[in-house]
Parts: structure tokens; sequence; C-alpha cells
């Protein structure tokens, strides 16, 4: 199947973003993300890499549109994907770490889900779904409900609900740290040639810092806050010294400060 | 092709009679039998505990159109309190305000006993069918209500951010995710709610009906009858047992996605 490489989509732009929680027994406010600036080119495959709780998932919910920014701003193009909720319907699309399909869908009737939402039409809708289930090597398992699939078959279904719209801009927070190793790879290989193909900008979200490297045009470390401590190109890296590369994130992750060699 | 086609699932058991419940309801029909022949040994009053005998009789005896009516009003009322109920559950998920405000008036209604209701609705409404459907859905709404609002509640934040992140209008959300997330929930309350109601009519329609198996019932109060009480009993599980069947095979069909 041609997938249609559109003219490309919109850059990302973040300025001094702010998140803040409001923890409802204490009252206490928590800084999720405190004035974060980062901006991401059209058909960019960036990788973020932060401890737990560094505001990674808050930033793909702000990115989602489920909660406004507290200050700041996040655009996409000249769009805020909060405030023009609707305008995004179809254009963001999202894997998450557990595969999350409706249990009383079958595959196929899961990857049509945002199609229905889009109101394609019926037929499309049945075309689309069965081409990104097969391109995904679930042809067989099509009528499967989810409990009838293995782990790895069933985020392979979520990887296609999101592609089935086509969507600008993917986003994946650990979608593929809960499989074993060679699964995990293997996904992650589909995953990036499919989004290439697609001409998609791609935003993962990892712990693991082979998986970040490995994918990543750009690697975005976040410390407390997502605060950015450091933001690599990889292209600069020669691949011999991916090991060292490897090292100066840990250091940067551990110390919640650069590391001198990723300056 | 596909590996799961209809022919390797899992055949959906058909509904058959229970070999136990059989046996334990003829031992108990017989222990009967043999009580009604004792009773003047006994010292209890033969009409008392009338033979099987006299039952059936009275049971050939039945109204049909007595049952019609009974099934109409029941029906009828579960459907309304259902579309009601639900329809408020959606509106008090959708505002926290408007849940604060009516979760203490929901628990209220729901405390108040039948036979209150009963009296308010004859003091109320000049109307016997109004009457009857207004105790009805004022007992059923409720558990409705209560039921799928709290099966929303729970369902799965994950899911519900998994479907937010597509961007559904409100409808969607409920139409998409909402209401076929809670449909084991509806069928479970579906369930209480007939029993509940078949207990209920009878007791509302006591109240000045002129049709029913309650008026029957009166009636055959009236008249020292017991044999026909007996008979507009046997109807009236007979008639709950088989709502339950149709029910629990409406839900077997419709839940086999379940693992
Ligand atoms: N809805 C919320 N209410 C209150 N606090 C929240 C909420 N969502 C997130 N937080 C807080 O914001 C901070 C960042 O959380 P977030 O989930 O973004 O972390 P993360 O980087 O994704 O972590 P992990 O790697 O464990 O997934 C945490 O301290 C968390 O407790
Ligand atoms: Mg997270």
């Amino acid at each position: 199947m041609n997938i249609a490489v559109r003219s490309g989509p919109p850059p990302i732009e973040v300025r001094g973003l702010r998140k803040l929680f409001w923890q409802a027994t204490s009252g206490q406010a928590v800084v999720a993300i405190d004035r974060l600036d980062l901006t991401i080119a059209p058909r960019e495959v960036v990788a973020i890499v932060g401890q737990t709780g560094c505001g990674k998932s808050t930033f793909f919910d702000m990115m989602i549109g489920l909660e406004p920014p507290t200050e700041g701003t996040l655009h996409i193009g000249d769009k805020s994907p909060h405030a023009d909720f609707d305008y995004f319907r179809g254009k963001i699309a999202t894997v998450f770490q557990q595969d999350r399909l409706l249990p009383w869908r079958s595959a196929l009737d899961n990857v049509k889900l945002p199609l229905e939402l889009i109101g394609m039409h019926e037929e499309e809708q049945h075309i689309r779904a069965l081409t990104w289930l097969n391109r995904l090597g679930l042809g067989n398992f099509v009528n499967a409900y989810p409990h009838e699939l293995s782990g790895g078959m069933r985020q392979r279904v979520a990887i296609a609900r999101a592609f089935v719209v086509q969507p600008d801009i993917l986003l994946a927070d650990e979608a593929f740290g809960h499989l074993d190793e060679v699964t995990a790879a293997e996904l992650r290989e589909t995953f990036l040639a499919l989004a290439r193909e697609c001409g998609s900008t791609a935003i993962l979200i990892t712990h693991q810092l082979e998986e970040a490297i490995g994918v990543g045009d750009r690697v975005v470390v976040f410390g407390k806050s997502a605060k950015l401590l450091a933001d690599i190109r990889v292209a600069a890296w020669p691949k011999e010294k991916y090991a060292v590369l490897r090292e100066a994130i840990q250091f940067t992750l551990q110390n919640n400060q650069a590391d001198p060699r990723l300056l | 092709m596909t590996i799961l086609n209809d022919e390797l699932r899992e055949p959906v058991r058909n509904f058959t009679f229970p070999r136990h419940t059989l046996v334990s309801l003829l031992i108990f029909a017989a222990f009967w039998e043999v009580l009604s022949h004792l009773a003047p040994v006994l010292g209890i009053p033969p009409f008392a505990i009338p033979s099987l005998l006299k039952i059936g009789r009275s049971i050939v005896t039945i109204t049909p159109i007595d049952i019609v009516v009974t099934l109409a009003r029941v029906i009828g009322a579960l459907l309304a309190s259902f579309v009601l109920g639900l329809a408020m559950a959606m509106a008090m998920y959708r505002s926290e305000t408007l849940e604060k405000y009516l979760h203490p008036i929901v628990r209220l209604f729901m405390a108040v006993p039948v036979v209150s209701w009963i009296l308010f609705a004859v003091l109320w409404f000049p109307g016997v069918e109004f009457r009857i459907g207004f105790v009805l859905v004022v007992v059923c709404g409720p558990v409705f209500l209560i039921d799928t609002l709290d099966a929303m509640r729970s369902v799965p934040r994950e899911l519900r951010h998994m479907i937010k992140s597509f961007r559904p209008t409100t409808l969607q959300f409920f139409v998409k995710l909402m209401l076929p997330a809670i449909v084991p929930t509806i069928f479970t309350s579906w369930k209480v709610n007939i029993s509940l109601a078949i207990r209920v009519v009878t007791i509302a329609e006591l109240v000045g009906a002129v049709t029913g198996i309650g008026h029957q019932l009166s009636v055959a109060q009236e008249l020292f009858s017991v044999a026909d009480v007996f008979a507009w009993t046997i109807v009236l599980v007979a008639l709950l047992f088989m709502m339950e069947a149709i029910v629990a095979r409406v839900e077997t069909r419709l839940l086999r996605w379940r693992a």
C-alpha cells in the first residue's frame, strides 16, 4: 500500500511551559514541568529520557491536550492542542505503555476506533484498518479479542490504531518497555520505519538508553520538573562512541546536571 | 482467513432446566401434597393448605389478560426507569456539582419504604396506571442510577485517557467507551430490578387496580380462596424466572468478549 506523504507536519514549539498540580490531600503544589523550552522540527524523531516522576508523561498529556499549561505555551504550528482540541482530531496519535485496547472490541474494531471518531466512511474504515493490521503482521487475527492475543500482539494492534489515522505527530510513552527484548526491538524497528514512511514527527519516552540512542535523531534528557539537561544530536556522534554517549547520559541523569562531554 | 471463525469458537450454552432444580421442586411438591392431606389431623383448617389438584384447577382458570397487564406494567416501568436512571447517571458523571446535589436525594429516595411510596401515589395521583408506574419508577430508577454511575466511575483511567487522546466529542466518549464498558453492570442491574419490580408491582396493584395479578390476588384473598392465591403466586414466580432467563441469555450473547 502507498502511504501518502503530505507536505509535512507542523513544528512543535514549547516556550516557558509550566505545569503545577495541587495534591488533593495536602494541597501542596507539585511542579511537574518548570519553564521548559523545546523546539521539535517536522519529521524529527526525538527520544526523551529522564528519571521516574520527572514530568515526561505530563509533557505528553499537554501534547495530547488533556491538560492546559499553568504558564507558558505549547504550540503545534500556530495552534494549541488544548485550546484547539477539536482541530487536532486525527492529527496526533499515542501509543501507551499498556496496550489500552477496548476488551469488548475485536482487533479490527479497535483499530477502527480513531477512524470512527473522525467520522470516516465505514467502508474506508474497514479497508484502512485491515491494511494496517496486515502491515503489522496481524492479518490472521483480525477478529480476535484482546484477551486472545499475546502482549506483543496487543501492542501491535495498539500501534496499528495509532498509525491508522496517519497522524502528523506520533507519541509513544514507554510503548515497548514491558515487552521482552527481542519483541521490543522488533516492534521499535517497525514503529520507526512506519513513522518515517508516513512522514510523521515521532516523540518517544523511554527508560532504556540504548533504545533512546538507537531510535532518535535527537535524545532529550529531562531532569527534575522536566528541566532540559541535555539536547543531543545523535548524528554528531560516531557509532563507535555510543558507549561514551551512553555513559554521559547516565551521568547526566544521576547528577541532575549535564555531563561536560555533552556540552 | 481468520483463525477465529465461528466454528472454532466455544459454543454458547443453551438454557437448560437444571436437573437439581427439578428434583428439589418435585420433593417440595410431594411434601406439600402430603401436608395438605394431613392438615385435618394436625388441626389446620383444610382450605389453608390446598392440594396440588386444587391448585392445578385454579391455575387452569387463570386469566391471561391479567398476566399480560402486569407484565406490560413491569416492562414499561423498567424501561422508563432504565432510560431515566442512565440519563441522570450520565449527567451526574459529567457534572460534579449536579452529582453533589442529587446524590443525597437519590439516597433518600432509596431509603423510603415501598409502602410509603404507594400511599403517596394514592394521595397524589388520580390515575391508577400512573400510580403504579410512579411507584415502580421511583423504586427501580435509583437502583439503575446508582449502579450505572458507580460503574462509570470505575472505568479505568487508562481507557478514558486513551480515548480522549483521540479527541472524541462528549457523545462519542459515552457511546464508544462508557456505555459498552458498563454493559456487564447494566445486566446485573436489570436482573436485580426485574425481581424487585415483580414484587413491588403486585403490592402496587393491590391498591385501586382493577386488572393485573395483584388485583387478582386481592380478590382471591377476599374470597378466602387459598388455592387461587397459590396459583397466582406460582405464575408470578414463573414469570420472574422466565424474565431472568431471557436476560441471562442476552447477557451471554453480548458478553462473549469476556475471557
Ligand atoms: N494528575 C496529577 N495530579 C497530581 N500530581 C500529578 C498528576 N500527574 C502527575 N503528577 C505529578 O507530576 C510529576 C510528574 O509525573 P509524570 O507522570 O509526568 O512523571 P514521568 O516522568 O512520566 O514518570 P515515569 O517515568 O515514572 O512515568 C510527579 O511528581 C507526579 O506525582
Ligand atoms: Mg510516565
